[in-house]
């Protein structure tokens, strides 16, 4: 990452406190972010990666607890008290949901709902924000923005309730734009737009993207860097390159195997990865993918008795991965 | 939700319901081996929550009462219709003598002031009458109600669309003031406990029709339906072994709801004097009778057994409908 | 906004259908039966002959569509009952004449009326308020003691007969206390003190079971709106608590809390009968008990198809206002 990261964050952890105990859904996460780039964090449900971003946001609910630091430009977010964090909250740093009809108000027309995040943090009159608002719809790529502008959130179809929710993120001219699965709910055709409108705006604005996906398709086209995230951990790191053409962890190659591709040859059947995510916290000791993993024979005893840390592949710069395997694990 | 439906009549139960149940957690499908009954999840949490044990222990409680009634009441060496005329005290305007409203060994209740029957005779019985209507009105209205609701939604179509209108209809209508007002129209000689029954069945099947209509309805959309007619199954089939299981919870909750909505509108039917006639005992009458010696505070106690009654009846069922609200983890969801 | 208008129009065409058809049901039941109505004009003794008279007096000797078209004929142009010297005028709109007590139904009703309304607007007033602001906090302040003091009052209130609770109140405030009157009817016009003070017992005992049920829906609704995504989104857009768990949380659970007021305030309207009969005041309700005790027809037809009128405008305005708080019904 050659320019200054408008975002970093270091060594997150976040624990929720419940009736049955304390529960760790995100343990030691690094992750940066510069102007412009796209980080894509990339993971299962369960990964712990909508958690981190709730936490960059400072969403999490009060049973929560965040340790570590997340730096937006130098400053630091953990810790500051609610009104302060309010005033960053969509505005240095906005986020754009999975479902926009959920995600929307439904008493609320469009317009109101996008003049409001301008008006939160502006001081500006009804008929400004309101302006503002137009202004944004229009640059997301909607109709008639202006007549629009009246309606309500169910009067769209899915891709244009879509951009309705990032022109109400972008509003305020966010450093960085979080993006939680903004593709998912949408149909291909409508996925390329979305993501195309992304990419032009950080263009245009610079603006930072975090990715928040499991759709390697997506991740391959849009981001610059990535994060594999496994139980709440880490798993590997590097550039969109690293991960596609030298994929060093055992999940990443599993998740790799199990996309279908076009470009190489047909397999009778799509490799799984078998077995499923564990449950938040109930592996304590060692590496979290073990029971699942391919090759934890050939290491031995390590995989179940030592964690695994991010450790920099030789001759690969920033691309790193926690796994014990001395060397990059071969295709399946 | 029982609302402030104390003081209207059952049908306001679900008066503002476009609301229709749904229950989270497993579906049960006859042809699925091996899933844990809802009934039996449902008793596991009805034991640990505290106020439906409350609830649980004071329904038993009253409806031993109500069931051995007579026995009780021939245990106390009294009954409910001789005149204890010499209890009463002629100064006070034959209040009863004594404190507590004429309380003793005798009398556990003490006395009705004017005739001097024994209170404790009369407020068991007339649990009694009020428990029975109310039992007996909500078994009615479970069948007639699920009946309806199901075939509704099962067959559609024209006989759907009459059934939601006749519903619609029967919302629009002042259910007490017209359950009072039948009592013109109604011939003396008809047995009051049995028109009670009718009409507040006449109102009340339709809330859970409608409930149990939509519910249905979103099942049969449901594959397994679906499935189960692919197979083969005949309707009956269907309606028995696919729906029913998985109606069980939504009607349970109804029915055991409904109940203290019956009880309070019975008697409030007999308090404003359209209930069941005397000597039969009913709470709600001697309720009523017990204003003006409420008013001159001569005699209050004549209130308040036949009230705590009442009121342990009505909260007792409203705990154990809540608590089978909570263990069929049945919540309400706003429908449309 | 033709959207909203035709839905207006579309609801009205259907009030009126129910309510022509409540109308002829009412109508039927009550005057194709048993008891023989003629007898209240047949004065004592009633030979047949008398009978005879007091049934052509009424109009009773026509065929029942025919009563039912002259009382239809009668809401819009009045009637006259019997013949010559005797026959009596009843103006439009009749809703018939009650011959015990020698006035038009339509009179009786609108005298007794501002008491029963006096009665039922004011209870709702302070239910409305009490409810749902206790049900708001209950919902913020869930678990807490105040949470479970207004759970534990809501349970004490919907399980508690209103005539008991009104009872009960005159006892202990009347009497014991000796603080407010216990009965009796003042009008607003003659003395407002007077008129409110003779009415803040019932009232209070009205809000009181009321609330209890407020409490519980607006709770109910206010925790499951706070859970739902569009909440996250406006707390995401740096919005303050205040006005998420207001504009965005409360505005969610309004309309059921709205739709239920109407319900319950029209059918409170058509008579608190049990209200009534326990603070002896003579409104609507008591107009319907005494005149069934009597046998006058009329009156009971004309105050149940009063109540029923009522009902059905509720059903009418709350549809309405359902439209209008949400529009997903009635846009798109």
């Amino acid at each position: 990452m050659a320019d200054r990261p408008v975002l970093e964050v270091h060594d997150l952890h976040v624990t929720f406190r419940t009736e049955n105990g304390l529960v760790p859904a995100v343990d030691d996460i690094d992750f940066a972010v510069a102007p412009g780039k796209t980080l894509a964090i990339v993971g299962e449900s369960g990964s712990g990666k909508s958690v981190s971003a709730a936490a960059v946001m400072g969403l999490l609910p009060s049973n929560a607890d965040v340790r570590g630091e997340v730096q937006l430009d130098g400053r630091e977010l953990v810790g500051l008290p609610n009104d302060e964090l309010r005033k960053i909250r969509g505005n240095d740093i906005a986020l754009v949901f999975q479902d926009a009809l959920s995600a929307l108000n439904p008493y609320y027309t469009v317009g109101w709902q996008v003049a409001e995040a301008y008006r939160l943090h502006h001081d500006a009159s009804k008929r400004e924000a309101h302006q503002r608002a137009v202004q944004l719809l229009d640059l997301v790529g909607i109709p008639a923005a202006a007549r629009r502008a009246n309606s309500y959130p169910h009067e769209f179809s899915g891709g244009m309730r879509q951009r309705v929710v990032i022109a109400m993120a972008l509003v305020n001219d966010p450093k960085v734009l979080i993006a939680d699965e903004p593709t998912t709910a949408l149909d291909v055709t409508v996925q390329a737009q979305i993501m195309r409108l992304l990419e032009d705006v950080q263009t245009e604005f610079g603006t930072a993207l975090v990715l928040i996906s499991h759709d390697l398709g997506v991740v391959a086209e849009a981001a610059d860097d990535v994060v594999v995230m496994y139980a709440g951990r880490a798993a590997e790191r590097g550039t969109v390159r690293d991960l596609f053409q030298r994929a060093a962890h055992p999940y990443s190659l599993g998740l790799l195997g199990a996309m279908p591709r076009v470009d190489v040859p047909p397999k009778p059947r799509l490799t799984t990865i078998p077995g499923s995510p564990p449950s938040p916290g109930s592996i304590t000791t060692g590496c979290p993918f073990q029971p699942r993993c391919a090759y934890a024979d050939r290491v031995g005893e390590r995989c179940i008795t030592e964690r695994p840390e991010l450790t920099p592949r030789p001759g690969e710069g920033d691309h790193e991965a926690a796994c014990h395997l001395g060397r990059r694990p071969s295709g399946v | 939700m029982v609302g402030g439906c104390g003081l209207t009549f059952v049908g306001c139960l679900c008066v503002a319901w476009e609301e229709q149940f749904e229950l989270s957690g497993v579906l049960v499908s006859s042809s699925v081996a091996g899933t844990v009954s809802p009934t039996r999840q449902a008793l596991r949490r009805v034991r640990r929550d505290r106020s439906a044990r409350a609830g649980v222990v004071i329904v038993g409680l009253l409806i031993l009462i109500a069931v051995a009634a007579p026995l009780l009441v021939k245990l106390s060496g009294q009954d409910a219709y001789t005149h204890h005329i010499d209890l009463l005290d002629p100064a006070r305007g034959n209040a009863p003598q004594g404190a507590v409203g004429g309380e003793s060994s005798d009398h556990w209740f003490g006395v009705e002031p004017l005739t001097g029957r024994d209170l404790f005779s009369i407020v068991v019985l007339g649990l009694r009458t009020s428990l029975f209507i109310a039992v007996v009105a909500t078994t009615v209205t479970t069948v007639v109600g699920t009946l309806i609701g199901i075939s509704a939604a099962y067959f559609g179509s024209w006989y759907d669309a009459a059934v939601s209108r006749l519903i619609d209809f029967l919302f629009g209508f002042p259910q007490l003031v017209f359950m009072i007002a039948l009592g013109i129209i109604v011939p003396p000689g008809f047995p009051r406990w049995l028109l009670l029954i009718l009409v507040l069945s006449a109102f009340g099947w339709a809330t859970l029709a409608r409930l149990i209509r939509n519910q249905s309805k979103s099942l049969v959309a449901r594959e397994f339906v679906e499935a189960a007619r692919s197979v083969g199954s005949s309707g009956w089939h269907v309606i028995t072994r696919e729906l029913l299981p998985n109606l069980l919870g939504p009607v349970l909750v109804v029915a055991t709801l409904a109940i203290p909505g019956y009880i309070t509108a019975e008697a409030a039917l007999s308090f404003l004097g359209v209930g069941v006639p005397p000597p039969t005992p009913s709470l709600g009458r001697s309720i009523s009778d017990s204003i003006a010696w409420v008013y001159t505070g001569a005699d209050p106690w004549f209130l308040v057994f036949p009230g705590a009654a009442l009121f342990l009846a009505v909260l007792g069922f409203t705990l154990l409908g809540d608590g089978v609200r909570d263990a069929f983890d049945v919540r309400m969801r706003r429908a449309g | 906004m033709p959207d909203l208008a035709w839905f207006v129009v579309r609801r009205l065409a259907a009030a009126l259908l129910v309510m022509l058809a409540l109308s002829f049901a009412v109508y039927l039941i009550f005057y194709a039966l048993p008891a023989d109505p003629a007898h209240l004009a047949c004065g004592k003794p009633c030979t047949p002959d008398r009978l005879e008279q007091a049934r052509h007096f009424m109009q009773l000797d026509q065929t029942t569509i025919q009563q039912y078209l002259n009382f239809l004929r009668g809401i819009f142009v009045g009637r006259t009952f019997g013949e010559g010297a005797a026959a009596v005028q009843c103006n439009a709109p009749c809703f018939g004449y009650s011959f015990p007590l020698a006035r038009p139904v339509t009179m009786l009703i609108l005298e007794r009326l501002p008491i029963t309304a006096s009665i039922a607007i004011g209870a709702a007033v302070i239910w409305l308020l009490v409810g749902v602001s206790l049900g708001v906090v209950a919902a913020l302040k869930r678990g807490k003691l105040l949470d479970r003091l207004a759970v534990g009052f809501a349970l004490i209130g919907v399980a508690s007969p209103s005539f008991l609770v009104g009872l009960l109140a005159i006892l202990v405030f009347g009497f014991w206390l000796n603080m407010v009157p216990v009965n009796g009817y003042v009008p607003l016009t003659e003395s407002p003190v007077d008129w409110a003070w003779h009415l803040i017992t019932p009232w209070l005992v009205l809000a009181l079971l009321y609330a209890a049920a407020y409490i519980r829906l607006t709770r109910a609704q206010m925790l499951e709106e706070l859970n739902l995504d569009h909440v996250t989104t406006a707390r995401s857009k740096g919005a303050g608590e205040a006005r998420v768990v207001l504009r965005h949380g409360f505005r969610g659970a309004l309309v059921p809390i709205v739709t239920l007021f109407g319900l319950d305030l029209g059918g409170l309207l058509g008579g608190a009968i049990l209200t009534e009969k326990v603070f002896s005041m003579q409104g609507l309700g008591e107009l319907l008990l005494s005149a069934v005790g009597q046998l006058d027809v009329a009156v009971v037809v004309g105050t149940t198809l009063f109540s029923a009128f009522l009902i059905i405008l509720a059903n009418l305005v709350v549809d309405i206002v359902h439209g209008m708080l949400d529009p997903r019904v009635s846009h798109g």
